[in-house]
């Protein structure tokens, strides 16, 4: 405060530096969202315009988006993606919330050992592991009393033992504080009455991540559904979109429709739980 | 009596409460132990067991080493030669840790051993159960085509499979062992009450354990460049896998006493020393690095696909890794400024990421597309240049830029293929919000007065970047560039979505050649070594990255 003329000059840098860092964020915001302003834009274009030059549509065409999600079958590959997202997830996220506490808080003969052994996997490739695993799908299916292939088991049994969600619920388990399970054994209360009245409530931001990566993992899986489906029945959104970019091949103002829509789902997610996700990724990313 | 009372207090009492304890944790954990057991561990050794095989869609001969020495050339006997060396070298490290706890503690663990052995044993035999099993089990499947669903009785098959001539002994055998060596490990533990007796008794079976997969490695492998050089011998060639173990080997001893040499000179206390030890080192570095050098001929000449695969990863994290890396940093120290809106960016930075990699794919493919009115197109010729046909272009980046100029260059010179350059652009594009998100949290992390101090000592931003935030940051560079150079060896959703016929397969990385060997060509014992040598690169890369890790970076 008593050195006024030293601190105007100093605010005189850190003005043209604030200018020339907005403009640098602004360049990077608007390479970031350039693919997206593009597509939106092309969806709503006739064909003509989408194949000229114009980067604007003279008037908007809604109906794209109405043509691509019968042309694409979208109404069938969307029930499928959700039917196989709820159906991963409820499995998922309930074998992970009861082996993640097991892990954090209970005491028994070769815990460490078994959650190394569990934690070891996540260094193997998924290349490794595809080809056995379309194996034991085929061979189950074979043998059992349902299908696999072209059907729900081989679409999410295998993603339900999720080691990622097992690790990040036992970190978030294991800060629970001891004095609230003492206390909740002295009312009487065992461990399952403690993980659900005590551990699940508290834990709500981490359960969140994991329901939001998982969305996103099972949305976004390409190579095991290509594999492992061959009819329509059951496929995924992910390959409906592949197949119909393949198909539609010049009418592109469709595939950037279909491409949007596929998105959308996913950016509502995005925007309405980014503050957990981002903290979230940042901390298990930095914890390795 | 005495029985009778261990029962009784064990279902009563702490005794009781602990047991019920475990069981309900055993419980708890079944369920998703069971799945990652079955669909991530189980797998490695099915996958292994199916690359010694000639697999198309079914089973055929078990073929040893075949399909690796045809993917990697020679170079699959050499590692092979190599592992059961190292193998045999764990023992060594074992037998040493063994011998300082012993000295330690005073311990005469001697007796361990006998428990140690028969752990062994039972290992090696659950594995002979495993291999010999397997192929029963797996031939259920083709017992019951024809049979109605509701007829079949899996348990009757399964019980018929278990009981095969070979699987039965095999079965027995490992049961016997199991008993024996619980009988033992409880014997030795009365006879010997010491506390680190079971470590004891764990670390002899480790060591025997890796005693015996190294001489069985050894022999398996002596016995497969047997068979090599008998056919080679035939066709009237040499395979030469002697000299190039014997020469890859003189490289790798050369290399780390050069790097050794290269550590000590860092500590020598006269110039003189300094220097003689630098030079020394250099040259045994340069030395190792020529019979090292062999290596990538030995790769060539196996399957042109995996050189070719490899080649195409490489320059895949080559251009990505370093740029969104250079990229992410710059963008988060600007964002972690005290700014208006920096957390809209932030947002903004992060929503490549979070988009289904196959839509955005799909909106690239457009915008990269080979029409002349394609939006990059307009914008080359916006700029005087001429439009480029991207995804469709299997030249090189180096190759087109020489072209404009009217010059040629070399093949070896060409740089990653157009269309290759569209998927690294894409990848950079997709990766650097995340980047920017975890440098974020780093910067987070270094201490703000660091920062003030080095200001009141008039260091310039630039000098507070390069001598505290960069060093700081190492950590994260670090696990940045492990986790982005893994990512590009394992990428492959959106290379699938952007791959093309026109680009001559000048974008298929490792993962793609082994997935369409496995998807399109159906060699799945093939496809199954290619991924176990995909692995072996992960694994290796991962380890020099944590050897680096450890000695040079920075923890604040």
């Amino acid at each position: 405060m008593d050195k006024q003329p030293k601190k105007t000059y100093s605010f005189s840098i850190s003005k043209r530096r604030k200018v020339l860092t907005y403009l640098v964020l602004f360049v990077g915001a608007f390479i970031s969202l350039l693919p997206f302003i593009w597509m939106i834009s092309t969806s709503l274009m006739t064909l003509g315009e989408a194949l000229g030059t114009a980067f604007f549509p003279a008037s908007p065409q809604f109906q794209n988006y109405a043509e691509a999600w019968r042309r694409a079958q979208f109404s069938k590959f969307f029930v499928n993606s959700l039917m196989i997202t709820l159906i991963t997830l409820s499995g998922e996220v309930t074998f992970s919330v009861f082996a993640a506490y097991a892990f954090a808080r209970i005491e028994f003969p070769g815990r460490d050992l078994i959650f190394n052994i569990m934690l070891s996997t996540i260094m193997i490739p998924a290349m490794v592991l595809i080809i056995p695993n379309f194996l034991t799908v085929t061979w189950l299916g074979r043998i059992g009393p349902i299908p696999w292939i072209n059907n729900w088991p081989a679409l999410t049994i295998p993603f339900m033992g999720s080691i990622f969600s097992i690790f990040l619920l036992k970190q978030f388990f294991a800060q629970v504080p001891n004095e609230l399970y003492d206390a909740a054994q002295i009312d009487g209360a065992g461990h399952l009455r403690f993980l659900f009245r005590v551990v699940l409530p508290l834990s709500k931001a981490p359960l969140m991540v994991i329901l939001v990566l998982s969305f996103i993992g099972t949305w976004n899986s390409l190579a095991w559904p290509m594999l492992v489906t061959n009819t329509p029945d059951w496929r995924p959104i992910s390959v409906g979109l592949m197949n119909f970019v393949d198909e539609a091949g010049q009418l592109i103002h469709l595939t950037m429709a279909g491409a949007f829509i596929t998105i959308i789902p996913i950016l509502i997610i995005y925007f309405f739980t980014q503050r957990q996700f981002t903290d979230s990724i940042a901390r298990s990313g930095l914890k390795g | 009596m005495k029985k009778k009372s261990f029962l009784l207090r064990s279902i009563t009492g702490r005794q009781g409460r602990r047991l019920k304890e475990y069981l309900t944790a055993y419980i708890f954990i079944a369920p998703a132990s069971i799945l990652v057991f079955l669909f991530g561990i189980f797998p490695v050794f099915f996958a292994l067991y199916v690359s010694l095989h000639r697999w198309r869609i079914v089973r055929g001969d078990m073929i040893g080493l075949k399909n690796y020495g045809t993917a990697v050339g020679n170079l699959a006997y050499v590692i092979a030669f190599f592992l059961g060396i190292g193998a045999l070298a764990l023992v060594c490290f074992i037998i040493q840790h063994i011998l300082k706890l012993k000295k330690k503690h005073a311990d005469q663990p001697w007796l361990a051993i006998f428990p140690g052995f028969l752990f062994m044993v039972t290992v090696l035999a659950f594995f002979n159960w495993f291999y010999h099993a397997l192929p029963e089990v797996l031939d259920i499947a083709f017992k019951v085509r024809g049979l109605e669903r509701g007829q079949i009785v899996f348990a009757d098959f399964l019980r018929e499979a278990l009981r095969a001539e070979a699987v039965l002994p095999a079965w027995r055998i490992f049961l016997l062992a199991l008993l024996a060596s619980v009988a033992v490990s409880l014997l030795i533990r009365r006879l010997w009450r010491n506390r680190r007796n079971f470590n004891y008794q764990i670390f002899f079976a480790l060591g025997f354990l890796a005693l015996s997969v190294g001489i069985g490695l050894l022999a398996f492998t002596l016995q497969e460049v047997a068979g090599a050089y008998e056919v080679a011998l035939a066709e009237g060639s040499d395979p030469g896998i002697w000299p190039q173990v014997i020469s890859i080997s003189a490289g790798v001893l050369l290399l780390g006493a050069g790097y050794l040499l290269w550590r000590r000179a860092e500590t020598q206390a006269t110039n003189g020393g300094f220097w003689l030890h630098l030079l020394a080192a250099l040259v045994l570095l340069v030395g190792g690095w020529l019979l090292i050098g062999e290596i990538p001929m030995i790769i060539a000449n196996g399957d042109k696909q995996v050189w070719d695969g490899l080649k195409v990863t490489l320059f895949f994290s080559l251009g990505t890794v370093p740029v969104q890396l250079t990229l992410s940093i710059f963008l988060s120290v600007l964002l972690f400024q005290k700014l208006i809106g920096s957390n809209i960016f932030r947002i903004i930075y992060f929503i490549p990421y979070v988009t289904p990699a196959i839509a955005s794919a799909a909106v690239f493919q457009q915008m990269f597309s080979n029409r002349h009115t394609a939006p990059v197109n307009m914008f080359l010729r916006a700029l005087g240049l001429p439009p480029q046909k991207w995804l469709f272009e299997p030249r090189g980046v180096i190759t087109l830029i020489a072209e404009y100029f009217g010059k040629t260059v070399p093949a070896w010179m060409a740089g990653p293929s157009l269309a290759m350059s569209v998927i690294i652009l894409h990848s950079v594009w997709t990766f650097v919000g995340y980047n920017t998100v975890i440098y974020l949290a780093g910067l987070g992390n270094i201490p703000k007065e660091l920062n003030d101090a080095a200001e009141v000592d008039g260091a310039s931003g630039w000098q507070v970047f390069r001598h505290i935030t960069f060093p700081l940051l190492s950590p994260t560079t670090y696990f940045l560039s492990l986790i982005g150079i893994i990512g590009t060896f394992k990428a492959f959703n959106t290379i699938w979505i952007f791959r093309s016929n026109m680009a001559l397969g000048t974008t298929d990385t490792f993962s793609l050649v082994i997935f369409i060997e496995f998807f399109e060509k159906l060699r799945y014992g093939y496809a199954s070594a290619m991924a176990f040598v995909l692995f072996g690169i992960i694994l290796t890369l991962t380890l020099i990255n944590n050897r680096i890790q450890g000695s040079r970076v920075f923890y604040g």
